[in-house]
């Protein structure tokens, strides 16, 4: 398969998921919220929204790690002389580990993804629990950091003047996933928590 | 109003366990479809890059190892290039003299140009670094006297004239490393230091792991031949 093709498999849940976790997500879940009712609410939206967008997330990652160990066996997976060139970024043995403990981006990803993961799953499966508080805050604050992670990454896309498409779309799902977890943690506060 | 659970096993549990698994299926699928090699210096890893402008008798160009490797290539396959690099200094008396006619000699019997050798082709390529000691300042120019072996240049090498090295003139690229760029990624601690290369751009041999045996010695025992 192109691997420009297999990313819209990462692509299009990640800005599902984006699109959900806004404030716009109602008007487009509007004629499903009959068949599933978590979705009318706001709440069950951007737990909906988040989960898609983790998920693609950690998969996202985890095709980027799978390509940097296809790339260091000596094969090519989205090789171009275009600017977008995962193979050249991925690839490159001084940007693909991360500079403190040289563990591959993909493989961070993939760990972090899934934490965030567990956070937004076990919250939407018992939304009113004392601890949801907590995981709502913690994953606002990892995909908080996350962009500390992408502004670096970015850099060095600029430094090899590539692009990884495969990369930006984790980007993308980190910012969506920020939105979502601020969106719960201010929900969270209010009485809008529990508004059906 | 928020509610407080009390139960002994809640929905962290069930959440913990489905996202664990769904973590080690993605390992388990990595694992399962690909063989990783890491990048570095030590023979069984990747070759990292060597990058800078080299010198290849007409001009200076840009320099792309990676340009040498053929990822299809098996081992015993003979019609694959290795590559030999020697790092090396032309302010350093071992490089200007031995090593300058040992890679004189090595080019020759293993680079394509003698008919007795029946191997897999070798691709000399030396990258030249300018080495913090007093006295070994280094130029292109300088670079260029050596590799050429350009007698009455003007050039010093060794504090002596660049012409008069020891070997004969080098037909093959040198790159510029003064800056010691190559050097720190390839964390080479002294001149002259080789390695050994296989087309499909892992590193089969080094100076600096095997103390004692020369460069010729690991291209007859490693690359491959039609008479063996």
């Amino acid at each position: 398969m192109d691997s420009n093709l297999q990313l819209m498999l990462y692509l299009i849940p990640t800005i599902v998921g984006l699109l959900l976790v806004l404030p716009l997500g109602r008007s487009i879940v509007t004629p499903f919220t009959e068949r599933y009712t978590s979705l009318a609410t706001e709440r069950g939206r951007i737990f909906f929204g988040l989960i898609i967008t983790c998920i693609a997330g950690a998969a996202v990652s985890f095709q980027t790690l799978w390509i940097s160990s296809k790339i260091s066996e000596g094969g090519n997976f989205c090789s171009s002389n275009a600017v977008f060139s995962c193979d050249d970024v991925i690839g490159n043995a001084e940007y693909n580990v991360d500079p403190i403990l040289g563990l591959p981006w993909g493989g961070i990803g993939a760990v972090v993804f899934c934490i965030l993961l567990y956070l937004v799953y076990s919250s939407s499966k018992e939304p009113n629990a004392d601890w949801v508080t907590l995981h709502v805050k913690l994953g606002a604050l990892i995909t908080f950091s996350g962009f500390f992670v992408i502004g670096l990454l970015v850099y060095y896309e600029i430094q090899m003047e590539k692009i990884c498409q495969y990369c930006s779309t984790a980007h993308l799902a980190n910012i969506a996933a920020f939105i979502g977890f601020f969106r719960l943690m201010r929900m969270n506060d209010s009485s809008a928590w529990n508004e059906s | 109003m928020k509610y407080t659970y009390d139960d002994e096993a809640d929905a962290r549990t069930t959440a913990l366990i489905r996202v664990m698994a769904l973590f080690f299926v993605g390992i388990m699928i990595i694992a399962a479809t690909t063989s990783p090699i890491s990048t570095g210096t030590k023979e069984g890893e990747r070759a990292p890059a060597l990058e800078g402008k080299s010198y290849n008798g007409s001009g200076w160009s840009d320099f792309n190892l990676e340009s040498y490797w053929d990822p299809m290539w098996e081992e015993g396959d003979i019609t694959g290039q290795w590559v030999a690099i020697e790092f090396m200094d032309t302010d350093c008396p071992y490089c200007f003299n031995d090593a300058a006619q040992k890679i004189s000699q090595f080019a020759y019997d293993f680079g394509g140009s003698n008919a007795e050798w029946d191997g897999a082709m070798v691709n000399f390529i030396a990258s030249v670094a300018e080495l913090n000691i007093d006295g070994h300042d280094s130029s292109r120019s300088e670079i260029i006297a050596f590799r050429n072996k350009i007698a009455d240049s003007g050039e010093t090498c060794n504090q002596q004239d660049c012409g008069s090295r020891q070997g004969s003139a080098h037909n093959f690229p040198y790159i510029d490393d003064l800056d010691l760029d190559n050097m720190k990624k390839w964390k080479v601690s002294g001149t002259p230091s080789y390695y050994l290369i296989q087309p499909d751009g892992i590193i089969a041999w080094s100076s600096v792991e095997n103390q004692g045996e020369s460069l010729s010695d690991a291209i007859l025992t490693l690359v491959p031949r039609e008479s063996a």
